[in-house]
């Protein structure tokens, strides 16, 4: 690196800093700043190959992945507005039931899939997206569930939200979320809304947050893909509570400009998609350079994430397209219930079966629970500094999730810098120690890798009972070194072609009789969360 | 340790908390004091306990760490400043220090 190369980060740093708190005194909805996110990043669009169509996708557009119905698109077996009013079609019979959507933007979504079907478009031409609620989206309210925002329209679109519709793909709605990014999705006032789209009459049932909203509407066949957002897991849990592949990247792969943050150094954007190839169509599209983050200049170039995510085979047989060995780490088989542990042994089995894949098992540092545990808490300063005039304003701004951010103003700058030593400290361990026999690493849990901003993609290994719900999705996390998004997808990829679990869609939820409340426990008392659960399952 | 936070009394850290919410400028007294099912915020009661237990284990559990030189090292507590300088962003840090392949 040259001198000036590095003086030019240190200066685009600083003016982040200075742009950063220049915005947190900024009073909604008031707008100062750059007009527009970068749509366009400098490269050449993707290459999707053509794949072949199940016969359930071509039945029903609804059942299609991301590839398949570009596919569909292409042939001209399937038109855009076929596609959208489909999937509008069972937002309008089915999300009373799920309530995945903040907003549906059918009008827009209508006239957009006209155009599509008038142009060749981009690489997502026509293609239905459900985009979380701290997306911005210019013109659409963007609430992030909370009643800070419940009020604010977006001058622009997010640079993610921006660079996706700009390859043709449509908009239909905003999806549901835990207020400001932190659970899973509940109104302000900790009300649970989304449900997961495998058990919609059990609303108990974790669906995963915070991108609660856009798993359901991927699950439940309101939306072709989506978009969500991650600082504790909230992309690959819900990808793992319903059935889906969702791809949090290394931190500074994808832009955050345009989310609402949560915790800066930790907030990740990337999709919550139907299998490894459509995560990997969506993350090639959102991810790159962008000139309103200047944390994600100077960093290496996207690798070719879709070739990565198209399994290879060698004389029939399903292969890795790299040698790879999977770490295994020593609470992977312990601390869940037996149903997962006998789906994650025949996971473990089958990874092991296809050649090129070596499965070993690897230990953790002697301080691994206070560095993923308590060190975990140090981001919540970060929570606090952005919303602090909302928190001058009126506390009960926050509602149910107040706790966690008055929390972040009980640490002191010497302990938040504390706690980025130990981040230092616990990349060396993972990378020199945990992870210096093996590519890719299990995980079995988020945080860790949130922390440290190293790659994750989630995915489903199978169901197990919970109660009386016969068929909940089980999904296990498997973690990369940096910017190592296309080994993760290589070795994903593989196990999606040798495995189904993927392409198994809920059944339709049971609408109440005309007249009837909800289908399941008509007389209850909707479930809440307490400010209490609210801070402990905090993202 | 010289000093022990287990031995904090509740109206101490109640003080502590209260002192540090006004010099950020936050009025506890906008909260409600019974349960508030419209906005779902804590009441002031809620807020004075959880934030009890978080300054009584959050803060020393985090300051108690440094970094630790090999267990036979002289100075030990003078050589930890040297290492693991804090990184805000640590994957990050990593590409630009060339350490990621970035293939």
């Amino acid at each position: 690196m040259t001198d000036r190369e590095l003086n030019r980060r240190v200066f685009l740093s600083r003016s982040a800093a200075a742009a950063a708190g220049a915005a947190a005194l900024t009073t909604m909805p008031a707008w100062v700043g750059p007009a527009s996110a970068e749509a366009s990043p400098t490269k050449r669009p993707p290459n999707v190959p053509d794949v072949d169509v199940r016969p359930a996708a071509k039945a029903d557009p609804t059942e299609a992945t991301v590839a398949e119905a570009i596919t569909l698109l292409r042939r001209r077996r399937l038109t855009a507005v076929d596609l959208v009013e489909a999937h509008l079609d069972r937002i309008t019979k089915f999300d009373s039931a799920y309530q995945a959507f903040n907003a549906v933007t059918a009008d827009s979504a209508r006239a957009q899939a006209r155009t599509a079907d008038r142009s060749s478009g981009g690489v997502l031409n026509g293609i239905p997206l459900c985009i979380k609620d701290n997306y911005y989206t210019a013109g659409v309210t963007t609430t992030a569930n909370s009643f800070i925002f419940a009020s604010f329209v977006p001058p622009y679109d997010a640079t993610s939200v921006a660079r996706l519709k700009a390859a043709g793909g449509i908009v239909i709605g905003k999806g549901q979320m835990g207020p400001l990014a932190t659970t899973r999705a509940t109104t302000p006032n900790g009300t649970i809304t989304t449900v997961n789209a495998w058990t919609p009459g059990t609303p108990s049932i974790d669906p995963g947050g915070s991108s609660t909203g856009p798993a359901c509407s991927v699950a439940g066949r309101m939306a072709t893909s989506s978009i969500g957002t991650q600082t504790g897991g909230s992309i690959v849990n819900p990808s793992n509570q319903q059935n889906l592949t969702g791809l949090k990247p290394t931190m500074g792969r994808t832009s955050i400009y345009g989310v609402i943050p949560l915790s800066y150094t930790r907030d990740h954007s990337g999709p919550l998609a139907r299998d490894a190839l459509d995560a990997a169509i969506m993350m090639t599209i959102m991810a790159g350079p962008d000139r309103n983050d200047p944390r994600i200049l100077g960093l290496p170039d996207v690798p070719d994430l879709i070739t990565a995510a198209v399994p290879v085979r060698r004389r029939g047989t399903v292969v890795l397209r790299r040698p790879t060995t999977i770490g295994v780490p020593p609470d992977y088989l312990t601390g869940v219930s037996a149903a997962v542990v006998a789906l994650r042994s025949g996971f473990l089995d089958t990874l092991d079966g296809i050649p090129g894949a070596t499965v070993v098992h690897v230990g953790y540092p002697g301080d691994w629970s206070l560095m993923t545990g308590t060190f975990n808490n140090v981001r919540l300063s970060e929570r606090t500094e952005p919303f602090l005039p909302f928190l001058k304003q009126d506390p009960k701004l926050f509602g149910v999730s107040l706790l966690s951010w008055l929390q972040g103003l009980f640490l002191s700058g010497d302990e938040w810098i504390t706690g980025q030593r130990a981040k230092n400290h616990l990349l060396r361990e993972v990378l020199d120690g945990v992870m210096s026999s093996c590519d890719v690493l299990l995980q079995t849990g988020p945080v860790p890798f949130d922390i440290l901003g190293l790659p994750e993609l989630g995915f489903p290994i199978g169901f197990a009972a919970i109660g009386a719900e016969p068929k909940v999705p089980s999904g296990t996390i498997l973690g990369g070194r940096p910017y190592e998004e296309d080994r993760l997808l290589e070795v994903v990829a593989a196990y999606q072609a040798v495995t189904s679990w993927h392409t198994q869609r809920p059944a339709d939820p049971v609408l109440p009789a005309a007249g009837a409340r909800r289908a399941a426990a008509p007389d209850a008392e909707p479930l809440r969360l307490t400010p209490e659960q609210a801070a402990a399952l905090s993202a | 340790m010289a000093v022990d936070p287990a031995a904090l009394t509740t109206d101490q850290l109640n003080t502590f908390i209260t002192s540090r919410l006004v010099l950020s400028g936050i009025d506890l007294s906008l909260l409600p004091t019974a349960p508030d099912p419209t906005t779902g915020a804590p009441t002031q009661a809620q807020v004075l306990s959880s934030l009890r237990s978080f300054v009584l284990s959050n803060p020393v559990a985090i300051n108690a760490w440094r970094p630790r030189p090999p267990a036979d090292t002289v100075d030990a507590t003078v050589l930890s400043q040297e290492l693991s300088p804090p990184l805000e962003y640590p994957s990050i840090t990593e590409a630009w220090t060339g350490e990621a392949t970035g293939r």
